[in-house]
């Protein structure tokens, strides 16, 4: 039976994270303000009326504030009763009189502590929830939550079974949204709900041996196309997000897109064995008495009643089936298998332009393939290596939690580059007679099909036209579960000339960082693997090798612990590494080959473990 | 001249959030005027208004109601 399954989490948090700094601009700060404390409890009595009046239950993450607060202890034992609504436990909304006299900081992000604090604070959050509630939490969360931390979690509270783990996309794009100010760095994660290794939150485990233990779902769903391109608080399945990107008629008050993206998400159930999540995650400062941004209290209530009221539609009509967390991380246990990965086919349904990305993830990799250039892979993580990447106070990355890329548009160029140099992306290039076509400058769309275990995008044929040949030429992608690789197949349906041979060029760019900014490409060794073995110790010279039928062609990038290769279906074709230069600090792994009409040439990109 | 202060909500840079950049402006009660803090924008009630209509320029489906969702 297919399944749509909606998450709606509230949180009574005493001083919202923007209330005090924002809407509290011109008084000095008073963390304890009675009118804050009132405020805030009104706006969660708000949400919690808003779900329940369109029949869906709701995941209430009590506050470590919230739990030195009678009333709204008060309030979840009774919503609770009514409803059967779930009484978790957030790791969100620290801040209170309580915390800062123990703690003496204002930090109040808890995978940015030290280690030592964030054992401390956890036992103490725990301990303090136990006395009030006589039972620990089976769900907590925050914007993100490390490895280590939620080792220790699992390992001390063993009831913990889903978390709020990561929120997708969210990285230096939303610190420059924020004037540089906002520190959640967590980009290269999944988008969907998923059960995180115990070596690092955003890589899915692969088997029961890296299995955290716990089911994770991530912080609002976001569009997938506009989030990886702008500011991700501004296109998720939150209704005040909506209004933050000003996607609303500013008269009628009316945001048609919200629906569209509930939608889209529905609709990628398709694509994952008939099964569709959503999350719905909105933060009491966002309903804030005094607006927020440009909007008035009243559309902000009005958004978040209507985002209720679709859901609740949809559950009336059979459509949705609504959950808490704690039912949520059962159901999902049952459905997944670890190796199963997560799918989503998404079309723009914004911007008015039909773009199509197709995201992929499981536990190996996750990866973007962008039809509007030509099905060129655009965004790779290498989930095979399974980074440990300890984060907080004390450690290599105090804020940076994001998952590294080999392969990133946005931060690393992508096809374009401005005069020299070149940018990240997995394509192939066709060459005749002096002249040079890249796919991605081959806009195509892509359709899904799955066999087995296999997923596949096949992907409209594009024409490709020399001075005097065209060449008709289709793209295939596999994604072959648990194989850690992406197998991509050109065929070439057709040429002007039958007899013409053309040159395919089979390449990807790559390098690694988790930000816009180059990293030290000293250490990276690249090889071309075969009947003899030919290296380049990476050091910026701008050489190249190559080798007659290698068997792959490699790259191994101790810093992020992971070892890529490129290899190919025919012994005839060539292999090549080639290295940068300060100016363009990447390198290129590829294979040429000459091929005819009919041809079918295949080459995988492969990702493992580097030891 | 009175120190700047919110305005009655927080409006943004009409010209920073079309560079994806959320900046709340202060508002100049002797100009009658916002400002913004980062770049060179001011503009009265009226004309944050106005830019606000024309930022919404990128989002040409956003009054679209998307029913079919067969994109493959």
């Amino acid at each position: 039976m297919d399944k749509f399954v909606v998450n709606i989490i509230h949180r009574p948090e005493m001083v919202p994270e923007y209330a005090e700094k924002v809407t509290g601009h011109g008084k000095a700060e008073d963390i304890g303000r009675k009118a804050l404390l009132t405020e805030s409890l009104d706006i969660f009595k708000a949400q919690q009326r808003l779900a329940h009046e369109n029949g869906l239950k709701t995941t209430i993450q009590m506050t470590y504030a919230s739990l030195f607060n009678e009333e709204a202890v008060a309030l979840a034992k009774a919503d609770h009763e009514a409803y059967g609504d779930e009484i978790a436990l957030s790791l969100l909304g620290l801040p209170c009189k309580e915390f800062r006299e123990k703690y003496k900081t204002k930090d109040f992000c808890i995978w940015m502590f030290s280690m030592e604090d964030k054992k401390s604070i956890v036992d103490d959050i725990f301990a303090k929830f136990h006395e009030t509630f006589g039972f620990y939490p089976e769900s907590t969360g925050s914007y993100y939550l490390d490895a280590d931390l939620t080792n220790y979690i699992k390992e001390k509270y063993p009831s913990v079974k889903c978390a709020v783990a990561t929120c997708w996309e969210e990285g230096p794009k939303a610190y420059h949204t924020c004037n540089n100010s906002w520190y959640t760095l967590f980009d290269g994660g999944p988008w969907a709900p998923w059960i995180p290794s115990k070596q690092n939150t955003h890589a899915p485990a692969a088997n029961k041996e890296e299995d955290s233990g716990i089911v994770a779902i991530p912080h609002l769903s976001r569009d997938l196309i506009a989030c990886y391109d702008g500011n991700g608080s501004n296109f998720g399945t939150h209704p005040q997000n909506v209004l933050r990107g000003m996607i609303y008629d500013s008269k009628t008050w009316e945001y048609p897109y919200m629906y569209n993206l509930i939608d889209q998400y529905r609709s990628l159930e398709k694509y994952n064995n008939g099964y569709a999540y959503n999350m719905m995650f909105v933060g009491p400062a966002w309903m804030n008495k005094m607006g927020r941004w440009e909007a008035p209290y009243e559309l902000l209530e009005k958004s978040y009643s209507d985002g209720c009221a679709y859901y609740g539609k949809l559950k009336k009509e059979g459509k949705l089936i609504d959950m808490t967390m704690a039912e949520f991380a059962d159901y999902y246990r049952e459905k997944k298998s670890y190796t199963e990965p997560e799918c989503a086919l998404w079309r723009d349904i914004l911007y008015g332009s039909d773009k199509q990305l197709f995201w992929y993830c499981d536990p190996f990799m996750r990866a973007c393939v962008n039809m509007d250039q030509g099905g060129a892979i655009v965004d790779l993580r290498p989930y095979a290596a399974k980074l440990e990447w300890p984060v907080g106070i004390g450690t290599k990355h105090v804020q940076d939690a994001s998952y590294p890329f080999l392969i990133q548009e946005k931060y690393r160029a992508g096809y374009f580059t401005h005069y020299a140099g070149e940018g990240t992306v997995r394509s192939a290039k066709l060459s005749y007679n002096g002249e040079e076509v890249d796919l991605c400058l081959c806009r195509t769309k892509a359709h899904f099909s799955q066999e087995g275990n296999t997923r596949t995008l096949t992907l409209d044929p594009v024409d490709i036209e020399f001075y005097d040949l065209a060449v008709k030429l289709q793209t295939k992608i596999y994604f072959e579960e648990a194989s850690s690789n992406i197998k991509i197949e050109r065929t070439v349906l057709g040429m002007s000339n039958p007899e013409a041979k053309v040159e395919l060029n089979e390449y990807m760019v790559a390098c690694y960082g988790t930000t816009e900014y180059p990293e030290d490409m000293t250490g990276i060794t690249l090889k071309c693997e075969g009947s003899e073995e030919k290296s380049i110790a990476y050091e910026y010279k701008c050489r190249e090798e190559q080798l007659a039928g290698a068997d792959a062609v490699s790259a191994v990038v101790p810093a992020i612990g992971t070892k890529v290769s490129l290899t190919a279906s025919h012994k005839d074709a060539v292999g090549y590494v080639r290295e940068g230069y300060a100016f363009s600090p990447m390198f290129t792994l590829g294979y040429t080959k000459t091929i005819s009409d009919k041809e079918v040439f295949a080459t995988w990109l492969n990702l493992e473990k580097a030891n | 001249m009175a120190q700047s202060g919110k305005g009655k909500l927080n409006y943004r840079c009409p010209s920073c959030f079309m560079r994806d950049l959320d900046i709340d402006m202060f508002y100049d009660k002797d100009k009658d005027e916002y400002y913004c803090i980062r770049c060179q924008y001011t503009g009265n009630e009226k004309d944050v208004l106005e830019k606000n209509e024309m930022v919404r320029f990128r989002y040409r489906a956003m009054s679209e109601r998307i029913t079919k969702f067969d994109f493959d």
